[in-house]
């Protein structure tokens, strides 16, 4: 693609979010599908290309209940993730973040910090949002410190969640409201 | 080398010819360009796109909808020295019962604000509406920290009609909407 047409909807410092990229469904789906990405995503069953695109079709106008985006790296010009606002509750004002960086010759460089940090932005300042949450593993440390870096709050621990590699694992319940964010932003 | 955005005139299709513009029926082909701007966060803060759309959806737009008269009537706008598709505009919420519409300009190329492109547009499109679509009268809503747009409404003899009260969420904070009109005796009478 052509450096004028990256359709940039969200601007950050090494990785910005675009729009979902109907010619990178087998990147998606290759990502969903790696073992190594998928542990803490939940995912046991394998995905499609087309279950996947199926999932992305226009939407006509409606309001939707989730928006996802794809994590585009700045410098090296390549999607290396995708991010998530869903489960939005219009009426409470809540949803969930979810987020995996594909790529994971791309982990332990703080790049989910900083997505977390644009979709809490987009979440709070554009969507209107008044509460998030983000569900993590509790062996998931790398994703609990990206949340924690961003001002989530340990709120619950969900005992026994998931069924994973022969066993059920815990998961941490971290939440974070728009009214900490802003207290949070404006003290720095 | 030749950049992408450099079209070919054969697929651009003027309706109306301005100076330095010219509205041009819509090309489905430009969707890539439609998605770079709707998406571009300097310039959906203005045109009011909170939410991330697909290439799919935009392409969607331009499937036909037989038997139904639109509420919409949307333009590419050219630049004709640059040769170069910079934006749309048009008219949405076209109410042919009441004779009103709500016309909208996004200039998607940053590049070109600020250089009387969107007054010429706007003027373009408002004589358009008049002297073609036969409207009574054109209404435009526009935010309050959107300085642009409003002066290129009252460039093009709008008038404030009202000032609706925390009608948009912007960037964390409620802000006032002004809403402009302009109705089409008072525009032929000082246009004649």
């Amino acid at each position: 693609m052509s450096d004028e047409l990256i359709p940039v909807f969200i601007k950050g410092e090494k990785v910005s979010l675009l729009p979902i990229n109907m010619e990178n469904v087998p990147l998606y789906v290759k990502w969903e599908n790696d073992p190594k990405v998928r542990l803490y995503g939940r995912n046991a069953v394998p995905l499609t290309v087309e279950e996947f695109k199926k999932y992305f079709q226009p939407t006509g106008g409606r309001i939707a209940k989730e928006y996802h985006l794809e994590i585009w790296h700045n410098q090296d010009k390549k999607p290396i993730g995708s991010a998530g606002i869903f489960r939005i509750s219009w009426f409470d004002g809540r949803a969930y973040l979810g987020l995996s960086i594909g790529e994971s010759n791309y982990w332990g460089q703080d790049i989910g910090t900083e997505v977390t940090q644009l979709m809490v932005e987009y979440a709070f300042n554009e969507l209107n949002l008044h509460k998030i949450y983000a569900i993590i593993a509790v062996l998931n440390e790398a994703s609990w410190h990206c949340a924690e870096k961003n001002g989530f709050q340990r709120e619950g621990l969900l005992k026994e969640d998931t069924f994973i590699d022969g066993k059920y694992v815990d998961y941490y319940l971290y939440s974070l409201l728009k009214d900490e964010w802003i207290k949070a932003n404006t003290n720095i | 080398m030749e950049a992408l955005w450099q079209m070919e005139e054969v697929k651009i299709f003027p309706f109306i010819e301005g100076e330095n513009v010219a509205l041009c029926a819509q090309n489905s082909e430009h969707a890539k360009l439609y998605l770079k701007w709707l998406s571009n966060p300097k310039v959906r803060k203005y045109s009011r796109n909170i939410t991330p759309h697909t290439l799919e959806d935009i392409k969607k737009w331009f499937e036909p909808e037989p038997n139904q008269v639109s509420e919409w009537v949307v333009f590419e706008v050219w630049h004709k020295h640059d040769k170069r598709i910079i934006g749309t505009g048009g008219f949405s919420q076209v109410d042919w019962y009441n004779r009103k519409a709500n016309i909208f300009l996004t200039i998607g190329e940053p590049d070109y604000w600020n250089k009387n492109i969107g007054t010429e547009a706007s003027r373009l499109l408002i004589e358009y509406g008049f002297k073609e679509l036969n409207l009574h009268k054109i209404y435009a809503g526009i935010f309050t920290p959107n300085k642009r747009s409003w002066m290129v409404a009252e460039k093009n003899g709008f008038k404030l009609e009202a000032t609706l009260k925390d009608e948009c969420y912007v960037d964390g904070k409620y802000v006032d909407e002004y809403r402009y009109y302009i109705l089409q005796d008072e525009w032929l009478s000082s246009n004649e």
